[in-house]
């Protein structure tokens, strides 16, 4: 069906739609969160730059390492992730304006765009997992029927640790950006005991090796065989770093390390972790 | 091997909708750039500037309503801003009324009421000003 000349309109169309729901209901959390409308126009503009950018880069790897069409060429994933920031953009501006938390008269500019940026960011992502996931059922195994000789060459770019990064990146944004914004992490971390965050930071090492070790989902690929204490080691390390530094930018972002003590950051990138590292081992498996 | 390639460059191809989407998005996403770049050039770190304006505004539970217009002009949002009105008699306070804001942001205005509990006698003035706010 793929294959005809041109991708028929009514496909698209199912495409987008996928990529709508899919965009709701990863962001709709985030969208219904007053720490990040506030961060709308917190934010400087140089900050707001460094968001899209870096929004950008991560649709640009998950569409490479896990998009729907794995075997497409770069130059479809640069414009694939150009859409997605658009439906984004007008999915975040309808919404926003749907909940009343902008108006077009009495707003600043300023005010109406960093708002629509900062949550433009987390639903253009949830396109991005919307169309790959929502639409795996029918795409995915009839592609492998058509298309199975990309299918070993993919096997290789999808296992290889770059890949892997970028997967458990978009997992634990998705997942630990969630809650990011709020100030119960603040709190939390403020109110703990170094020995609260110890146990923080070895449950999140026992989750990921967990569910990196025993957890099957459904649909994701085989594992290899050989389960060495060498590869779940090395798989913990990748999620619960790459984690960590998921962690921080968030954070960051919303501002939570301005005049801070290096203790106080460094015991809300553990709270923190402790989800985003599930969202780094989990979401890598479930949103590939 | 070429079958293979042309395969691909087939599924790459891309309908009218799809482009209209891609550049429309594109478009989008420049003028944000644009728009974020000229900011980043012509920003200049600057403290809350906070403007008050205040009229009579009664209504008929609230005989002695003033309407309160804050408006920032400042560099930066401002947050938890309470601003006092103050109403003089003769050179002296006779009351004061308080209106707190969450956010005012930069360029922003937001906009609230408070009450009196007498009606402002002839001769009295009513003055506003901003008792604090913090950085957010």
């Amino acid at each position: 069906m793929k294959d005809s000349l041109n991708r028929p309109v009514s496909e698209s169309l199912k495409e987008y739609a996928r990529g709508i729901a899919g965009g709701l209901l990863f962001s709709f959390p985030l969208l219904y969160t007053m720490e990040v409308w506030w961060a709308g126009f917190i934010a400087s503009p140089a900050q707001l730059i460094l968001l899209v950018i870096t929004t950008y880069l991560l649709l640009l790897g998950y569409n490479r390492y896990a998009g729907m069409r794995e075997d497409a060429s770069w130059r479809s994933v640069f414009v694939d992730s150009v859409e997605e920031m658009g439906i984004g953009l007008a999915l975040s501006f309808g919404v926003l304006l749907m909940l009343g938390r902008i108006s077009l008269s009495g707003m600043s500019v300023e005010e109406l765009m960093g708002k629509v940026i900062v949550e433009a960011m987390a639903v253009s992502i949830g396109v991005s997992v919307g169309t790959a996931q929502l639409g795996a059922d029918s795409g995915g195994s009839e592609e492998e029927g058509s298309a199975g000789e990309v299918g070993g060459q993919d096997e290789g770019s999808r296992t290889g640790s770059l890949g892997t990064a970028v997967l458990a990146l978009c997992g634990a944004i998705l997942v630990g950006g969630n809650v990011a914004p709020t100030e119960e992490i603040l709190m939390i971390a403020v109110e703990a005991d170094p020995v609260h965050v110890l146990l923080m930071a070895v449950v999140s090492l026992l989750l990921s090796t967990v569910v990196m070790t025993f957890s099957d989902f459904k649909g994701t690929n085989p594992k290899p065989d050989k389960v060495t204490a060498y590869s779940i080691i090395h798989d913990t390390c990748i999620s619960y770093i790459v984690a960590l530094a998921a962690s921080a930018f968030v954070l960051w972002f919303f501002g939570r390390f301005e005049n801070m003590s290096f203790w106080n950051a460094f015991a809300q990138c553990i709270t923190l972790g402790v989800l985003s590292s599930l969202g780094a081992s989990a979401g890598r498996l479930l949103i590939k | 091997m070429e079958n293979l390639k042309e395969k691909e460059e087939v599924k790459d191809k891309k309908n009218l909708l799809e482009w209209a989407v891609f550049w429309l998005g594109l478009a989008l996403l420049l003028s944000i750039f644009t728009y974020l770049g000229y900011q980043v050039y012509n920003h200049k770190p600057s403290p809350p500037e906070i403007l008050v304006e205040y009229w009579p505004e009664p209504s008929e539970a609230q005989p002695n309503r003033y309407r309160v217009v804050v408006r920032n002009t400042g560099g930066e949002t401002a947050e938890s801003v309470l601003v006092e009105l103050v109403l003089e008699q003769g050179g002296e306070e006779v009351e004061k009324a308080e209106l707190q804001l969450n956010f005012v942001p930069q360029g922003s205005k937001r906009e609230g009421w408070v009450n009196f509990s007498q009606k402002p006698a002839a001769g009295a003035t009513v003055s506003a000003r901003v008792a604090s706010y913090q950085k957010p």
